[in-house]
Formats: C-alpha cells, sequence, structure tokens
C-alpha cells in the first residue's frame, strides 16, 4: 500500500467525519454474531431488530434513491436495510442518532412538499428526488451514502448484498482463484504464449 | 515447516543472545538468519501472530476496520501535522498517518510486494549531484556493489518473480521465478509505454508465480494490497522467514508483546527490553543484544520513549538526530477507462514498470526520480471502488451514480508513479506532548510535508502517465491532485545509516553509534529514499546485517 491512501480518507471526510472514528471503535466478536444473524433473518424473511417497521420503509426509500431499482435490482431489494439493521446494533450504533434526526428532518421536508402526505416515503420518486437533493450535503446523507456502498457490496454475511446482487451488479465475481486470461486485453497475449508461471526456462 | 513442539519458550529472566523488536520485512529475516546461525532469539510483536487460514477476503474488516493495522489490546492513537509550527492533531476517519501492520510478518503481511532493486545511484547520488541546501541530502556509508549478494539472498530466499530490466544494475544471478501473468492494465500500459519510444518491463514482485521454496503459486484471488495471503505465495515473512525460524528450535515469535522501553545500565549497555503482555501484564526479557526493527516510525519512537538520565534526548541519540529525516515517497495516481473489460479484480496489483524515469535528470529542473506502474490500486474491491472510483463529476447518486458504478468497475485502471523524497530535518517522528495511548505511552506524532521538489517530480510522473494511457487508447483519463501525503506507508530515514556519528544514528553494520550492544535495521536505516518500492532494500539490509552481527558476535564484540 501506499500513502495515496488519501483518496481513502476523502471519501472518509465525505462521508461524514465521526464514520471513520466509529468503525475503528468496534467490537469485532460482537460483529460477527450480529451478522450470522442478519444472515439468518434474510433468508427467513424476519423482521428488524434495531429499527422500526417504519424506520425501514422510510430508509428503504431514501437508499432506493441512492441505487434505484430499474432493470436491476436497487438499494432496498440488494438488502441495505437488513445491513443497517445489523449496523446500528453494532459497529454504528453510535450513528443511531444521526439517521434518526436525519429521518425526523426528512419527514418534514416531505409534509412541507405535499402536506396531505406526512412520510418520506409516500411521495412519488420524483418529489422525492427533489426533497433529498435539499439534504444530499448533510451528516445524515452522507451516512446513509456510506452505509449504502457497504450493504450493497459487501460479504453477504453482513447481511446486504443479497444473493451477490450488488456484485452482480458491477461485474465483480467472487471467486477463490483465477487464470488468466484476466480480461479483454490479456486474452490475446495468453493465447499466444505457454502459460507463465511453468517449470521452464528459469532455472 | 516449523512444528510446535520445537519451538522453545525461553526464561524471560535469563538473557538470551538477541531479542528483536518487530517481525516484520527486516525483523523476520534477522530471526531467521540469527537463529540458523546458532543464537537463541526471542522476537516481540506487538500484534497478532495471524496464520494463512487467518486471512479472509473480508473488505469490511481489512479496508474499513483496520483489522491488520490495529493495535490488538488498546486504542494507541498518532498525530499529525505538516510543520513544526502546527498543533498535531489525531486525524478522524481512515488510517493513520504512519501505516503499517501489527501482526507477525509486519506489513510485510499486507503490502503489495512491488519488489525493486535500488540502483548504484541510489546509494550516491550526494557524490553524483553536488549538495542540496537546507536538506539532508547524502551518500550512503555503502554501495550497491556491497548490497547485491543480499538482494540476490532476497530474491532467492524470500522469493522474488521477475526478469531482469533494461535499467537496472548489475545482478550476479537471475529471478528464481519468471513473472506473473500480465493482467490488462499490464498490457495496456505496456503497449501505450512503447507507442512512446518507453521502455515497460514485467514487474518484480515478491509473489510467487510458480511453487518456490515449499511455498505455492499464487491463485490470483485478487486479495492483494492491504490483505493477508491466504495461499501464502505472497513472500511476506510470516511466510517465507518466520517458520524458518522457529523450524530452529532458537527462536521464539512472542506476539501480543508491546515493547515500551528498552534498558540501559550504567555501564550504557542495553540490558533488558520491556514490554506489555497480551494480558498487559508487564514483563522484562533480558538480552546480550537488541535489534529494533520496528519500522522508520516505531523505532525513533521506542528510543525516544527510553530516555534516561544519562540519555535525555532518547536512546542512541547523541547526534540528536533520532526521528529526523522522515522520508515517506511521493505518488501521483491517474486512472483511465477503456471500451472493454479488465477485470483488474482480479489476480496481484502490479504486472508491468516503466523505469525510463528513474534516474535524476537536471533538464527537468528539479530533483529526483521515479518508478511507474499499473494496477487496479484502491479500486480492485467493490466497496473501496463504490466509495471512490468514479470520475470526478459523476453524480454521488441516483440513476446515472448506478449506472456509472456499473459502467467503470471492470474497465478502469490505474497509473501509479512513485518518486523520491528529500530527505528534510522538518519531517520527522517524535512524541506528542499531550496525546497518550490507554496505557500511558506518549503518542507517535508525525510532522510530514513534502518538498516541493517531491511534489514535481510525481507531477511530471503524472504528465507521463496520462501519455502513456491516451496512447494505450484510454476512453477517459482523470487525475487525482498531487498534494503533500498525509499518511505514509513508507517509513525511512529516521535513524540513518553514516560513518560520522555526530550525523547518523547506526553505522555500516547496523550498530548504533552510542551503544555497542544496540542494532537497528529497518528502514530508519535508510538515507535515501530510493524511488517508492522500499521493503526490498530493508531486506537486503536485514541479511548483510545479519551476517555482520553474526560475525561480531562469534567474535565476542558485542
Amino acid at each position: 500500500m501506499t500513502s495515496s491512501t488519501k483518496s481513502r480518507r476523502q471519501f472518509l471526510k465525505s462521508s461524514g467525519s465521526t464514520i471513520g472514528a466509529s468503525w475503528l471503535a468496534v467490537n469485532t466478536p460482537l460483529i460477527l454474531a450480529a451478522c450470522q444473524s442478519a444472515h439468518t433473518k434474510i433468508e427467513t424473511q424476519a423482521g428488524y431488530e434495531n429499527l422500526s417497521q417504519e424506520e425501514a420503509v422510510e430508509l428503504g426509500a431514501v437508499v432506493d434513491q441512492i441505487i434505484p431499482p430499474d432493470e436491476a435490482p436497487g438499494a432496498t431489494e440488494t438488502g441495505v436495510v437488513y445491513f443497517i439493521d445489523v449496523a446500528l446494533g453494532g459497529f454504528m450504533a453510535g450513528s443511531a442518532s444521526t439517521l434518526r434526526a436525519g429521518l425526523e428532518e426528512l419527514q418534514q421536508m416531505a409534509a412541507s412538499v405535499q402536506a396531505r402526505n406526512h412520510r418520506f416515503s409516500d411521495l412519488s420518486f420524483e418529489q422525492q428526488t427533489v426533497v433529498l437533493k435539499e439534504a444530499e450535503n448533510t451528516e445524515f446523507f452522507g451516512t446513509l451514502h456510506f452505509l449504502t456502498m457497504m450493504g450493497m457490496f459487501c460479504l453477504p454475511k453482513y447481511g446486504g448484498n443479497r444473493d451477490h446482487l450488488g456484485w452482480d451488479l458491477i461485474g465483480f465475481n467472487h471467486q477463490h482463484a483465477w487464470q488468466p486470461p484476466f480480461g479483454y486485453y490479456d486474452a490475446a497475449v495468453h493465447a499466444q504464449t505457454p502459460k507463465q508461471g511453468d517449470d521452464h526456462g528459469h532455472s | 515447516m516449523a512444528t510446535a513442539d520445537v519451538t522453545p519458550k525461553f526464561n524471560t529472566r535469563e538473557a538470551v543472545d538477541f531479542v528483536i523488536i518487530g517481525s516484520g520485512a527486516a525483523g523476520g529475516v534477522l530471526a531467521k538468519e540469527l537463529s540458523s546461525n546458532g543464537f537463541n532469539v526471542v522476537v516481540l510483536e506487538q500484534g497478532h501472530y495471524r496464520t494463512a487460514a487467518d486471512f479472509k477476503h473480508d473488505e469490511v474488516q481489512v479496508m474499513f476496520q483496520d483489522q491488520l493495522l490495529m493495535h490488538p489490546g488498546w486504542n494507541d492513537p498518532q498525530t499529525f501535522r505538516r510543520f513544526e509550527k502546527d498543533t498535531a492533531k489525531v486525524q478522524q476517519g481512515g488510517p493513520p498517518p504512519a501505516l503499517y501492520a501489527r501482526g507477525v510478518g509486519g506489513s510485510s503481511v499486507h503490502f503489495t510486494a512491488n519488489y525493486w532493486r535500488f540502483h548504484e545511484s541510489d546509494f550516491k547520488e550526494r557524490s553524483l549531484l553536488g549538495p542540496m541546501e537546507g536538506t539532508g541530502f547524502a551518500d550512503w556509508p555503502i554501495s550497491y556493489g556491497e548490497l547485491e549478494p543480499y538482494y540476490t539472498k532476497v530474491e532467492w530466499e524470500c522469493g522474488v518473480s521477475g526478469q531482469p530490466g533494461p535499467f537496472e544494475a548489475p545482478r550476479s544471478r537471475p529471478y528464481p521465478c519468471p513473472p506473473l501473468p500480465v493482467k490488462s492494465s499490464g498490457v495496456l500500459f505496456e503497449n501505450g509505454a512503447r507507442a512512446l519510444g518507453l521502455h515497460p518491463q514485467p514487474a518484480p514482485m515478491a509473489i510467487l508465480s510458480r511453487p518456490h521454496n515449499g511455498r505455492p503459486a499464487c491463485i490470483h484471488c485478487g486479495f492483494c494490497m492491504g490483505f493477508g495471503c491466504e495461499s501464502s505465495a505472497k513472500s511476506s515473512t510470516l511466510a517465507s522467514m518466520i517458520p524458518l525460524a522457529e523450524a530452529t528450535g532458537r527462536c521464539e515469535i512472542r506476539p501480543l508483546s508491546t515493547v515500551f522501553r528498552i534498558e540501559t545500565n550504567a555501564l550504557g549497555r542495553v540490558t533488558e527490553v520491556v514490554y506489555l503482555d497480551a494480558e498487559g501484564t508487564e514483563q522484562a526479557q533480558k538480552a546480550k543484544a537488541v535489534i529494533l526493527a520496528a519500522n522508520g516510525a516505531e523505532t525513533p519512537r521506542l528510543l525516544f520513549l527510553s530516555e534516561s538520565g544519562r540519555c535525555p534526548d532518547g536512546l542512541a541519540n547523541s547526534s540528536g538526530i533520532v526521528g529526523k529525516y522522515l522520508m515517506g515517497n511521493g505518488h501521483s495516481v491517474t486512472h483511465a477507462a477503456f471500451e472493454h473489460p479488465l477485470n483488474e479484480f482480479k489476480s496481484v496489483q502490479v504486472t508491468r514498470i516503466v523505469h525510463d524515469f528513474y534516474e535524476h535528470d537536471p533538464a527537468r529542473g528539479f530533483y529526483g526520480g521515479g518508478g511507474m506502474d499499473a494496477r487496479p490500486f484502491l479500486d480492485s474491491t467493490p466497496i473501496m471502488y463504490a466509495q471512490s472510483g468514479l470520475p470526478p463529476g459523476t453524480p454521488k447518486w441516483g440513476s446515472e451514480f448506478k449506472r456509472m458504478l456499473r459502467h467503470y468497475y471492470t474497465r478502469k485502471m490505474t497509473v501509479l508513479g512513485s518518486t523520491t523524497s528529500v530527505p528534510l530535518e522538518r519531517n520527522n517522528i517524535s512524541l506528542d506532548p499531550t496525546i497518550k495511548d490507554d496505557k500511558g505511552r506518549p503518542a507517535m506524532r508525525m510532522t510530514y510535508m513534502d518538498h516541493d521538489d517531491d511534489l514535481a517530480m510525481a507531477t511530471f510522473l503524472q504528465d507521463r502517465a496520462v501519455e502513456i494511457l491516451g496512447a494505450a487508447g484510454a476512453k477517459e483519463i482523470w487525475r487525482e491532485p498531487v498534494e503533500g501525503g498525509t499518511i505514509q506507508a513508507h517509513l525511512l530515514g529516521t535513524c540513518r545509516m553514516g560513518n560520522d556519528p555526530s550525523t547518523s544514528v547506526v553505522d555500516r553494520y547496523h550498530r548504533t553509534h552510542d551503544i555497542s550492544n544496540l542494532f537497528i535495521c529497518d528502514g530508519s536505516s535508510f538515507v535515501s529514499s530510493g524511488r517508492g518500492q522500499p521493503t526490498m532494500t530493508i531486506q537486503a539490509l536485514a541479511f548483510r546485517a545479519a551476517e555482520h552481527i553474526t560475525r561480531f558476535a562469534r567474535r565476542g564484540e558485542i
């Protein structure tokens, strides 16, 4: 690794300054236990442990704005809300108040758009987008964005990335081992030359 | 291979021949060499003793929870500032300023494994180029020729895959393993560089391309930079050296042992090493001699923590330069996207490099040199990519964001430029005056701002990277800003080697000028920074140091 991991620092910063610290303060055995339970819940479609049903619906609407469903599944279908439920029970517990306060504020913004509907999730997708644009530079949104990326692309044991839907979206294939050719541009090279790493030519 | 029944347990109250502090790139080599030469050795390592089976493809734990970096027992913060006039602060979020792995094998467990030998010029640039006012620009007290046999030892004993390139210094033996299979990033980088008249070459990597020394070849799993190797194909000292050290029956690796003081007696000799064990209980291991190999940040910190009435400025610091001249290597990062999938998430990071700009060239108008390589960099794993891998200006959420996430992951690559660092007294490791760790030890404080020439060289390499990627047919190219580093994974120069006790900390054999039974061998011994890939040289120094220390010990000269 090199000092240019600064780009990693930048995104951590941009996702809200408290996130890094809370990730560092994790209790690993606790996470693993929580993950196992989340994995079981996903398979049984059981309820949430740290989120109320209503909070889950509202958070689902927000994360589906970040990764919307189209011909490929969106964030909610990929298990991001389950991942957040797990995270709030353990390693992201310190961000629970930020998320709850942010959700509350979002509801007030939603109500001002369309008074007769009080919930963000009741708005049309387009109306939700307009409301969320107002909040996109808040710590609430940064935290939720960070959690959405985690929940989309983590190992499924963490509760998100259901059935590898997140990985399928970007073309990541998790396999224990690979052999060349690895991609389009090295295919011709490997077709021409004997397999590298074989035992010839070097003493 | 090591077997548990031959691993000794030494009595802490009886002096062993050597205590080695740190089990990383240098410490692992020293442990293997000295125990093989018949000495009893205790290695104190602050991290866990993990094995290959403990290394998982778990991006959340490794990249976001710093599983391999964090202290296993307690919070051990670091502070950072640019300049000495500033007040250093603990940075919120991201890895610490001095980025190194804790655990048996040290940072050789998680490194990328670029193994470039230094060139002959790296050891004598001060003589070749003349002085640089206001800097610590100096020659090494040893030459490439003196180190060459030990570079060869590293390649064969640790295991390096490669093929000699057009610019490298003379070598006495070929690489033991052929280059790793080229990736798409390597093919594109090579094509682009050749089109510009440059001389790309296979990357020398401390990763086995075929079985060697009883270890298996790389399986190209892709979880490489930042991760531990599950197949032991990455030539960490954990995989290559530690098992041999333990198999001698004379080497005890003591993990979860955090050293906080080296004790000296009235004669000014080191007597014992004091540490906290896994339970947080204070222990002290007596030793006839101590070798400090804790890395270029922890080594000076420990010398400062070992201050005494006789050594009020820290152990082995009569020169006053312990901790100073920290060098981290400058970097520039350039991204590109291509039409078809590269699938850079597979295999090792780097398969092709360019060393055309390695040597200093006065025509550039500033001091320095560097190397370039093609790699996925931080975008090989999905969460890191999703957080920071898209081009600037891309929407951060919504359907367009989703479309971009889908598009770039398989089509992206990065060219990393790595440069010299001018040694500056103002860049250093010291003890923070106010912040302490949970055990009351003063925190490590890093003061660092790259020299203007280092940034100019990084920008120069970025300009070349843009040209190469353009010539390779990239559809899009974008730059990360070149700016002073805030995180250093290469921790070099803080106890520099030299013949003059007033301007160096260790002599040409890594013995401290001040204390005859205290040796230091790690990145801190460096006098110049090389061009960005220091581990190969750290290990060559360790093999060489072990040979001389053995000679001294056998003659009773310690």
